[in-house]
């Protein structure tokens, strides 16, 4: 895919001939310095935002054929996400926030089990009733991450999601999300400006002036499009 | 609950200053309807009240020439009475005179004033103008007089007590003199009474105008004055070979109240403009509210809310701030109305105002304020849903 903004002298290349798949499962994490393009892809690949040109194919779903209402159950119900700034509603409880994205399908399945089991997985049991601006960052970073998988979706896509927390509080994320993945079997893309954070993973791609490399740490000469 | 409808109660419940704002908005352009009402559809129903208690009753028959010869003053008042829907009937005489009185030695005299004959003992079954009689008692012998209080001070103060002597041109043009003792001084307030006449027994009038067994007009009281209309054509219908005239208050009064109409129905034009205001109020914090609630909006596209789903959190709002605005703005309203009827509110003295409750007015007035409300938040909801997830999460 590639993406561009702008017209004419202001037009900015965001991503070039971008390609890749990942398969169910994998933990993959998304690296680039600021400014790289990796928070664009991911919000292709999270259908909230269009190529300019390509395909986005998610579970063989061609996403750019979607329109408005589909592209929005289709990230209902296939996509998770988690957000840097963990963006829950305000207004709601912790709880009310986690069911948010079930309530939104007017689904008439209980889920509030589901829902407090997700909670005591990521140790909100105990401030599940809290109103959502009444928890500290790392547990609302948890509570994000509990309402990004309680749809059981096929991908969850996080972006930046430790960098605005604490280097223990952020270490306390990463894990959670490793075990989650682990547990759940659940796909997740990771962007992230910190890669030592994240240790271990299935896979890296490194985004470098709008373009994708697999792996780490390249030497600048060495592009291996995917 | 619908969680669009939990959500847009709370993000209003969150949001208490915007929330007062326009539950204010709307509930004051409720409020000034309703004090218009009272005050204006207050005066009009008192002009009514009043014209009709003082002057003709809720039917008035009269004839062509102004007096009625056909039937007696007698034969008629019982053929009204046998109506149920009659309570009284009493005949009344009209005519002009010049008046004179003689104060400190000195003659204040001869100026001309209308006079009113009445039978005492029917009148008051039927008017309300006894009341009016503030110094003194009603007419109630044939050389007694009340005096109207524009008239006493024109003649430089009569009291009660005091001497006075009318002259009368009669039917055959021949001057009729005949002296009165002031026994009343009628003062109304609003002036719609006999401030500005003189009343005197009606057989007193009769002769003084050789005009025995004629009557000037009939008043006709009804149990229930919605049947006016009913009586009046009854009436008309009962003897079609004479020349009666039967006009109902609205008609007798037409031309006190043609122009007073015209008042109320601006005044309320005036209040429905400022309905619209508080619907612009309505609309400028509600975009407030979205603007406040942009990046929430985000979130919830971000997390696969439909773009109805977002126009139907902002509408619900508009429907709450409609619904609490409609509420208190008709609980304050019906509070003035309450005051107003209960302290027989009136404006420096004048007449007191015929306060009533019309519901139909009440309610219509309050869907109107929801429906506006609900309105005022098209647009403001309209524009929710046209922000983009990305964008909108941007905003802090």
């Amino acid at each position: 895919m590639n993406k561009t903004y702008g017209e004419g002298d202001t037009k900015v290349r965001a991503l070039t001939d971008v390609s890749f798949s990942i398969k169910k499962g994998e933990f993959v994490l998304i690296v680039g310095s600021s400014g790289s393009g990796k928070s664009t892809l991911l919000n292709m690949i999270g259908l909230l935002d269009k190529p300019t040109s390509g395909q986005v194919l998610i579970d063989g779903t061609n996403t750019i054929t979607l329109g408005d209402n589909q592209v929005s159950s289709f990230r209902n119900s296939k996509l998770g996400f988690i957000f840097q700034f963990s963006n829950l509603l305000t207004d709601l409880t912790v709880l009310e926030n986690v069911l948010l994205p079930r309530n939104i399908q007017h689904s008439n399945q209980n889920v509030m089990t589901e829902a407090k089991n997700l909670l005591k997985a990521v140790g909100l049991e105990s401030q599940m009733n809290k109103r959502a601006n009444k928890i500290s960052g790392g547990q609302a970073q948890r509570a994000a991450i509990a309402r990004g998988l309680i749809n059981n979706p096929a991908i969850v896509l996080a972006d930046e999601p430790t960098g605005n927390l604490d280097s223990i509080t952020a270490e306390t994320i990463v894990q959670l999300m490793k075990s989650m993945a682990k547990k759940l079997n659940q796909t997740f893309i990771i962007v992230t400006h910190d890669r030592q954070q994240f240790g271990e993973v299935d896979r890296v791609i490194t985004i470098r002036d709008g373009r994708a490399f697999e792996g780490e740490d390249l030497p600048h000469e060495m592009e291996i499009k995917v | 609950m619908d969680y669009r409808i939990q959500l847009a109660t709370r993000m209003l419940a969150n949001k208490r200053g915007s929330l007062l704002g326009a539950i204010m908005a709307v509930s004051i352009g409720i409020l000034v309807i309703h004090v218009n009402f009272v005050i204006f559809q207050g005066l009009y129903d008192a002009i009514i009240r009043d014209l009709s208690g003082y002057r003709f009753g809720d039917v008035l028959v009269t004839n062509r020439e102004d007096v009625i010869t056909e039937k007696s003053d007698v034969f008629l008042v019982n053929w009204f009475e046998r109506i149920p829907y009659v309570e009284a009937a009493a005949p009344r005489m009209s005519s002009s005179a010049s008046i004179n009185v003689t104060k400190s030695g000195k003659i204040i005299q001869d100026f001309q004033v209308p006079v009113v004959g009445v039978d005492p003992f029917q009148d008051t079954r039927v008017s309300t103008v006894h009341e009016t009689v503030s110094e003194g008692q009603y007419v109630f012998s044939r050389n007694s007089i009340v005096v109207g209080s524009i008239v006493a001070r024109d003649l430089g103060g009569v009291t009660v007590g005091d001497n006075l002597q009318l002259k009368i041109v009669n039917r055959h043009g021949e001057d009729a003199i005949k002296r009165f003792i002031v026994t009343g001084i009628a003062r109304s307030p609003g002036g719609q009474g006999f401030d500005s006449d003189v009343v005197i027994h009606i057989d007193t009038l009769r002769d003084m105008l050789d005009r025995n067994k004629e009557t000037g007009q009939i008043l006709v009281k009804l149990n229930d004055p919605t049947k006016a209309d009913e009586v009046k054509d009854l009436f008309l219908r009962s003897f079609p070979n004479d020349d009666f005239k039967a006009e109902t208050i609205e008609e007798s009064a037409e031309q006190t109240l043609s122009g007073f109409r015209s008042g109320i129905a601006m005044i309320n034009m005036i209040g429905y403009f400022g309905m619209m205001s508080s619907a612009f109020a309505v609309v400028t914090i509600q975009i407030m509210l979205v603007s406040s609630k942009t990046r929430e909006v985000g979130i919830m596209r971000a997390i696969g809310a439909k773009r109805k789903d977002i126009l139907i959190i902002f509408l619900f709002q508009g429907m709450i701030i409609g619904m609490v605005g409609a509420g208190v703005g008709t609980a304050f309203g019906l509070s003035y109305t309450f005051y107003a009827k209960e302290t027989k509110m009136s404006f420096q003295g004048s007449l007191p105002l015929q306060v009533s409750y019309d519901w139909s007015k009440i309610t219509q007035t309050a869907i109107m304020a929801f429906g506006l409300a609900v309105i005022a938040s098209i647009y403001p909801a309209f524009k929710a849903t046209k922000l983009q997830p990305v964008e909108a999460m941007r905003s802090v």
